[in-house]
């Protein structure tokens, strides 16, 4: 039996570099197996906490504060500990895709495997266009994406097959 | 004699608060001698900006004054155009209103009762670390946050930052068929937040209480959240286009929020435990019975006490919302007629946090020549120093620490929005 995955594409399109989940989930329409769901969400975050309960892994794809160098594209393992460990809930204003996860991960509803694709961006500005590095990541993100995706169906498709 | 000792307790940054302040703490000689929230967000302008802009613009720009609380300023805000216009609003357009509130009270209410202001009382840093133990009251409030963002979606067109609220009424006014499923989560919702009170009821709480002169909107008929009269517990009852002649705001060297008073008397108080002092008559009798079980008077003046009227509200805004939407038959129009004029509008709305006050002066063409805006955060900012004041005093002799917790304790009693109000915390304790 094959896993179930959940790819989530996190940001605000309408924010500059922000908008690089929403622009590699474009990348990614109709490159996923059917079974495979994939949603993009700008909205209230904690919700996602509910959605992701029933699935065996799940696939974030998100922006990140510049490092100094847009685009760069981080694969952080979530499920192995990889996300900041003093992540607390300080603000409603301030929750993010770490506070989720943290979050879920207390109520002992996160999936076993949590992969985030956090891409490096330059600008978050109101109304800006993308930076052309972070454009450019998009594509490339969504090819990883396929790729992280076989490679958990085969993996995990596996070990449910043995178990 | 013993030596004068000074001592200085300083929280730099105060978590789960929405914004940026701190508190500084004096005590001299085993004596509180001063107590003060320093608000330092940097001022955000925003009656400045809007100087100049169309009428049809306020409800957007204002929106993004907070996150949280959207619906209060856009409510605000397009009472205010209607009032210069002479335009009434009233119907199904007005239940709407009244519905798509409920859905930000539900939000908030939510969040703060269970993620922000629980942890103190449970003795947990945060809201992720309370969820390990306590992890059903954490997810009954995921649940009750979505039946909020449903609400907002639904009728606001989204959950964050709504886009569908305009002068005269709304863009597009939702089908019965699109309600009938947010319905059903309120049903639920209602029952999770039932429990909620009866859980938050049961925290250890502090055996202080205040003398608060209490300010909020009046009704006839209803709980309020857009329209009544401005009355305190003591001898206020004004129409709310005359809040400039009992209340003022003024600067403080310490805060980037001004801070507002009663012009007779000093420090007043909004929000949860005002709006239920003066109206606890105005909320459904299922609502008064539940108070009554959980120990609750009509009046309470135990502010760590807000956390159960905060969630009895929660009980009310889903009862309300239930009832709305049984009710509710789709208007004609979407949006009442609005013909600008010269004039000046008042709106006064109960946010989450408590009233929030609007004046605008427009021109013939409807463009805004001058702004007000009075935030709850603002006008609960003395009342939170004395607080301050005086629970600090109860607990000189703890060590600093306890102090400091207590104190951060005292200011998330009023689920403070600092990004509003000047549009949180950093404790200093100084003893001498």
């Amino acid at each position: 039996m094959l896993p179930k995955v959940l790819v989530v594409a996190v940001g605000n399109p309408d924010r500059a570099d922000d908008g690089v989940g929403a622009l590699a989930a474009t990348g990614l329409a109709g490159r996923l197996p059917p079974d495979v769901s994939l949603v993009a969400r700008r909205g209230d975050i904690l919700s996602l906490i509910e959605e992701w309960a029933g699935f065996d892994a799940v696939i974030f794809i998100d922006a990140a504060a510049s490092m100094g160098m847009p685009g760069r594209i981080h694969r952080i393992d979530a499920g192995a500990g990889e996300l900041p460990n003093e992540v607390s809930f300080a603000s409603s204003h301030a929750f993010g895709l770490a506070e989720a996860i943290a979050l879920a991960a207390a109520l002992r509803s996160l999936p076993d495997t949590v992969i985030v694709y956090a891409i490096e961006g330059a600008s978050f500005d109101g109304g800006a266009a993308m930076t052309p590095e972070v454009t450019a990541a998009a594509a490339e993100v969504a090819d990883r994406v396929v790729a992280e995706v076989g490679r958990l169906r085969c993996r995990e498709g596996k070990v449910m097959s043995d178990a | 004699m013993a030596d004068k000792t000074t001592k200085t307790i300083r929280v730099d940054y105060l978590a789960r608060v929405e914004g940026e302040g701190a508190l500084d703490l004096e005590i001299s000689d085993g004596r509180v001698v001063s107590a003060e929230l320093r608000i330092f967000e940097p001022p955000r302008f925003f009656e400045a900006f809007l100087r100049g802009r169309g009428y049809a613009e306020l409800p957007d720009i204002v929106a993004r004054i907070c996150g949280i609380c959207p619906i209060a300023y856009q409510m605000s805000a397009v009472h205010a155009i209607e009032n210069a216009f002479g335009v009434k609003v009233d119907g199904q357009l007005r239940a709407l209103r009244r519905l798509i509130y409920c859905g930000e009270w539900i939000e908030s209410h939510a969040l703060h009762v269970v993620m922000l202001h629980a942890p103190d009382f449970l003795g947990f840093p945060d809201g992720i670390r309370m969820a390990r133990d306590h992890g059903e009251a954490v997810r009954n409030t995921l649940t009750l946050k979505k039946a909020g963002n449903e609400l907002m979606r639904v009728v606001g067109g989204r959950e964050i930052h709504p886009v569908n609220v305009k002068a005269g009424g709304f863009h597009r006014v939702p089908t019965r068929s699109e309600l009938a499923p947010v319905a059903e989560s309120l049903a639920r919702a209602r029952d999770l937040a039932i429990g909620m009170v009866r859980w938050v009821a049961t925290f250890p709480f502090p055996d202080f209480e205040q003398d608060y002169e209490f300010v909020a909107l009046r009704h006839p008929d209803e709980y309020p959240l857009n329209e009544g009269r401005l009355v305190s517990s003591r001898d206020i009852d004004i129409d709310i286009a005359d809040f400039e002649t009992e209340f003022e705001e003024r600067h403080v060297a310490h805060s980037t929020a001004l801070h507002s008073l009663v012009k007779r008397r000093g420090a007043y108080l909004v929000g949860p435990l005002a709006r239920y002092a003066l109206n606890f008559d105005r909320l459904p009798a299922s609502v008064r019975e539940l108070a009554r079980e959980v120990g609750l008077d009509s009046v309470c003046r135990n502010p760590f006490k807000s956390i159960i009227v905060r969630g009895l509200e929660l009980v009310f805004a889903c009862d309300e919302a239930l009832r709305l939407i049984a009710a509710y038959e789709p208007p004609d129009l979407a949006a009442v007629p609005i013909e600008p004029r010269a004039g000046t509008g008042f709106g006064c709305t109960e946010a989450p946090r408590g009233i929030c006050w609007h004046r605008y002066d427009f021109q013939a063409d409807g463009s805004i020549e001058r702004a007000r805006i009075v935030p709850p955060t603002s006008q609960n900012q003395p009342t939170i120093e004395a607080d301050l004041a005086a629970v600090a005093t109860t607990v000189l002799d703890q060590p600093d620490d306890v102090i400091r917790h207590r104190c951060e304790q005292t200011i998330r009693n009023y689920d403070p929005c600092i990004s509003c109000a000047t549009h949180f915390l950093k404790l200093t304790v100084r003893r001498t």
